[in-house]
């Protein structure tokens, strides 16, 4: 097994800081936040430009070349629905430390975002739903095969393709937690590469309890095979969890410091 | 290793046809992986495609037997490229070479020295256990012939290192029911070799070029249907020979490319020639990576020693403890007067503590009871080192044959100081420093 | 159809480590291959071979190593004299006479010996190994890195118990290198490199002695703990573990039965002396293929012998 990857989310649109800076082609908040989350461990960046009608593919090269020139080529995942921006993106992308994600595909509407990562030589997050809420993690497994086949299909590796098998709000859907957990196993045992939204599962919840369920539902899915995730790594609690799940897995190395590095 | 869904379904023709009665060729090719459909229901798979699937589920390594009886010996079925994954399981074997270029003399005092070389360490007798016959081209066919009884004389197991067809026969008729290897196929000749090996019964060796020729051969042989082979992995010097001997392996356990999953043969006579300390180099580097067989001019005792302790390390299993016979291990010429000692038979223990009390020069007894291969506190805590276990030991094992009532016991486990006392009475029961490093001191300020 | 071949290619590599100044200087590391893995990458600085002398002059049990240093008059003329020796990249000097378990030399009388050592080597590179103590170690080595101030020495050894005085005075006081010292246990060599860097210590000045045995005596958990530092650095990338690597194997080659029993002993085993070569020469060869970056010998044949396999597999 290779060592977990954390997805960096902070840069998101939705945050009010972020969505100005943006606007006005303020470098700083973007490389705060960049830097923070590469501090405390992230191995890729999500930079999420939100729907970026107008001048997505304008942003997105700004954006790109802003964090990599700033921070050793990091690898970022490109999020938006605006595909035009996220192929301007990749334009000026530099793969040193490692290819783009696209983010993301699913197997319905974005079913087509497969296609733009297979033209681009990029990873593509693939979530295994069609739109509606699937049932349970056999469901799940329909539409990761068939995201799955369709990649193959296009001369896609199966390890540019990271499958998500959408991760849910636990409050008033218990059920799904372990669905999730079931999938991912399905699609590990399949030697595939996983990953997932966590902050999802805890929606709804008491501030001070979304970490401890968000990190118990990360050890629990690491158990069950997760490669990666897509979370917010300035959470001290999510990382601990992070480093001893990669440690007992036998991913890292023990040493009695092991939290520190 | 099986093959996952998505190994299968690339091999498929991808075309959904719906023939095998899966409505797409990726979700036959998951229950192909799960076992719940045959692979024979895609009317439309390649023939490579089911060789592929076919070999996929044979190991990567081949297990080769030589040798008739207790000199029988198996070489290869490796699994892993590092002991710790899970074990090496075929012990390197060493050979010493003779040529039909020697003198008399010579071949008759390799052979006497090698001999020689025949001691117990740890429960596992150490000698010579193959010797290589080299048939130097040209040389005249009765000499060559000569050599192989004599070694055969011996008992060991002889590789035949002969690339000539009719020298090679006559050597076989002389010695293949003792089960040699024929190390003499190459590109030009394996086809009549393979002949000679398959009909004598025997393991054929094959050598090439470079990689891509020996490839070619072991394909071609294995066309024929020989797969009971050794690979010469001997290069042009020394660099070469390590870049074969790594990338066979590697191939055949990494990359389960099986025309590469055979044991090996490294002539070190060839690529280290009279160069005896470049030879003992190099036999623990290829005992180390990846050599099955190795071949040197000699051995005496100053490569042995170490190079047996080599490989009685490096072949033991992780999951399981080294141990040494319980029994009395007199140390720098102790008797029946000298001082006792105890501690447990985990190898690793026996070694540190005998080790140190070599050093101290002071003549003594170490006595080492069953304690199921743990160490010392490891063992004290499962039972398996008690008083009960000591006291039992020395009245069984001891008292008749030692005359000194004197007992010292690991540091560690002082606490059965007076519980000794008690359950062997006339002995003084003594507590060792708590490290061995210590007992150096210990044992001549004692004295 | 020609054989495919694979080269295992890791984006990672082991920290480059120099010890010395200018042209006689060493670099130990900065490979992205298993050791001698020349075919699946370049290997820039081949392993390198050290001499070892120490303070308590010349080891007369062993012939070939007396007639070696044959009138030499101090400990400065035989560290000249090893570094001479054919095959030799560096000179260890060891102090192994402080022990206060053994000779208990005093530490002025041990520095005053590294001084005219470093004096008589120059710019060559050296190793200096303390006394083993850990107590004293932590006093002796301080005093022994001031005397080898901007020589770029290395020096052995910062273990667990005093990594923080030898830590802080070779490597933040002096700038010298530091050998970080454990006994065959991966999590404690990865724990040490953790904490002397955390001291502030360039982890480019760091190189470790992850521990040894003689073959025979317990050497598969030398083999499985270089094998798995090896694996953790390269292909996890794990940065507390890409300092290269030097290992002492003439203490243990030297000192176990095999080269030690007389010859008057054991008849059938032959001279003491050609088993004790045999056991440093193949400790020192299956050390190197697991992971060593420098081997520390006596004899000038194991040395003259080592050097020339390394010379030929790099």
């Amino acid at each position: 097994m290779a060592k977990f990857m954390v997805v960096g989310e902070r840069i998101h649109c939705i945050s009010p800081v972020i969505r100005e800076a943006f606007e006005k082609r303020d470098p700083e908040p973007i490389l705060k936040r960049a830097k923070e989350q590469i501090e405390a461990g992230a191995t890729y960046i999500d930079l999420n430009i939100g729907p970026a009608e107008n001048d997505g593919e304008d942003l997105m090269k700004w954006g790109v070349k802003l964090i990599q020139e700033n921070f050793d080529n990091i690898p970022l995942a490109l999020d938006t629905a605006n595909k035009a921006a996220i192929e301007a993106g990749i334009s000026v992308y530099n793969r040193d430390k490692g290819k783009p994600i696209i983010n993301s595909a699913d197997a319905g509407d974005r079913l087509s975002y497969i296609d733009l990562a297979a033209h681009n030589d990029a990873i593509v997050f693939a979530l295994c739903s069609a739109g509606a809420v699937p049932a349970d993690a056999d469901e799940r497994m329909v539409f990761c095969q068939q995201m799955l086949e369709h990649g193959l299909t296009l001369g896609m590796e199966a390890e540019d393709l990271w499958f998500d098998p959408l991760f849910l709000v636990a409050k008033g859907m218990q059920e799904q937690a372990q669905h999730i957990m079931n999938a991912t196993r399905m699609m590990n045992e399949m030697g595939l590469i996983t990953t997932g939204g966590l902050s999802n599962i805890s929606n709804g919840m008491p501030k001070q309890i979304r970490p401890i369920v968000d990190s118990f539902m990360l050890a629990m899915c690491m158990a069950n095979g997760l490669s990666s995730i897509i979370a917010n790594p300035c959470d001290q609690k999510l990382m601990e969890t992070v480093k001893t799940c990669d440690m007992l897995l036998n991913n890292t190395m023990y040493a009695d410091s092991y939290l520190d590095l | 290793m099986a093959l996952n869904g998505i190994q299968i379904f690339k091999m498929t023709p991808k075309t959904n046809c719906k023939e095998c009665g899966s409505p797409t060729c990726m979700a036959f090719s998951m229950k192909v992986a799960q076992g719940a459909a045959e692979i024979s229901a895609c009317p439309h798979m390649s023939e490579e495609a089911l060789a592929t699937l076919a070999e996929a589920t044979a190991p990567p390594m081949k297990t080769i037997k030589v040798g008739t009886g207790d000199k029988e010996y198996t070489l290869g079925g490796e699994t892993v490229l590092y002991r710790h994954d899970k074990t090496f399981v075929s012990r390197t074997r060493y050979a010493i070479s003779l040529c039909s270029c020697m003198d008399d003399a010579t071949v008759d005092a390799k052979l006497e020295a090698m001999k020689k070389v025949d001691y117990e360490r740890i429960g596992e007798q150490m000698y010579v256990e193959m010797v290589y016959v080299n048939y130097h081209e040209g040389d005249a066919q009765d000499k060559y012939l000569d050599i192989v009884k004599k070694a055969a004389a011996t008992g060991r197991v002889l590789v035949l290192g002969c690339a000539d067809e009719a020298v090679a026969k006559a050597a076989l008729d002389i010695c293949k029911d003792s089960k040699p290897i024929l190390n003499g196929a190459n590109a030009a000749n394996a086809e009549a070799m393979s002949k000679l090996a398959t009909d004598a019964g025997v393991v054929l060796g094959v050598s090439g070029a470079d990689l891509n020729e020996l490839y070619d051969t072991v394909a071609k042989l294995e066309g024929l249907g020989n797969k009971n082979l050794v690979l010469d992995t001997t290069g042009a010097d020394v660099k070469a020979t390590f870049a074969n001997t790594v990338q066979v392996r590697r191939a055949a356990i990494k990359n389960e490319d099986r025309t590469f999953g055979y044991p090996s043969i490294v002539n070190l006579s060839k690529i280290a020639k009279d160069d005896k300390y470049m030879q003992e180099a190099l036999a623990s580097l290829f005992t180390m990576k990846y050599g099955s067989i190795v071949v040197l001019d000699e051995m005496s005792y100053g490569a042995a020693l170490p190079l047996y302790g080599l490989r009685q390390n490096l072949f033991t299993d992780p999951q399981k403890p080294m141990t040494v016979e319980p029994g009395i291990y007199p140390i720098n010429g102790g008797d029946e007067n000298s001082l006792c000692l105890t501690t447990v038979d985990f190898a690793l223990t026996y070694f540190v503590v005998s080790g140190e009390l070599e050093r101290s020069g002071v003549p003594c007894n170490l006595l080492i009871s069953d304690a199921a291969g743990m160490s010392v506190l490891t063992a004290w805590a499962a039972g398996k080192l008690s008083s009960g276990t000591i006291a039992k030991f020395v009245q069984e094992n001891v008292e008749d044959k030692v005359k000194c009532r004197k007992l010292v016991i690991p540091g560690k486990v002082a606490v059965l100081k007076g519980d000794l006392e008690a359950k062997l009475p006339g002995w003084e029961i003594i507590v060792a420093p708590d490290e061995a490093v210590q007992l150096v001191k210990f044992m001549k300020e004692f004295k | 159809m020609p054989f495919n071949q694979k080269p295992e290619k890791f984006a990672a590599k082991i920290n480059t480590v120099t010890i010395g100044n200018g042209d006689k200087a060493i670099a130990l590391g900065g490979e992205s291959v298993l050791p001698f893995y020349a075919f699946d990458g370049p290997i820039d600085n081949a392993p390198k071979v050290g001499v070892e002398v120490t303070d308590l002059g010349v080891d007369e049990s062993v012939p070939g190593v007396k007639a070696y240093y044959e009138g030499c008059s101090s400990v400065a003329e035989m560290a000249k004299k090893a570094s001479e020796m054919e095959g030799a990249d560096f000179v260890v000097l060891s102090l192994k006479g402080g022990d206060p378990n053994g000779e208990d030399k005093p530490t002025e009388d041990l520095v005053a010996i590294v001084k005219e050592v470093v004096e008589a080597l120059g710019d060559y590179p050296l190793v200096v190994e303390g006394s083993g103590n850990v107590e004293k170690d932590s006093e002796l080595l301080t005093k022994v890195s001031e005397a080898c101030q901007g020589k770029n020495a290395l020096i052995m050894s910062a273990k667990e118990e005093n990594y923080k005085t030898v830590g802080a005075s070779a490597g933040l006081a002096y700038g010298l290198n530091v050998g970080a010292e454990s006994a065959v246990d991966i999590n404690l060599a990865k724990q040490l490199n953790v904490i002397t860097t955390q001291l502030g210590v360039n982890a480019e000045k760091i190189v470790m002695n992850i521990g040894n045995a003689a073959v025979g005596y317990g050497y598969e958990y030398v083999v499985s703990t270089m094998d798995r530092i090896r694996n953790a650095a390269l292909s996890q990338d794990d940065a507390t573990l890409q300092m290269p690597i030097i290992t002492p194997v003439s203490i243990d080659a030297w000192s176990v039965k095999e080269s030690m029993a007389s010859e008057e002993d054991m008849p059938e085993w032959g001279p003491a002396e050609e088993r004790g070569i045999g056991m440093e020469i193949m400790g020192a060869a299956a050390d190197l293929v697991s992971g060593s970056h420098a081997v520390i010998l006596k004899h000038p044949q194991s040395v003259a012998t080592i050097s020339k396999m390394i010379k030929e597999l790099v």
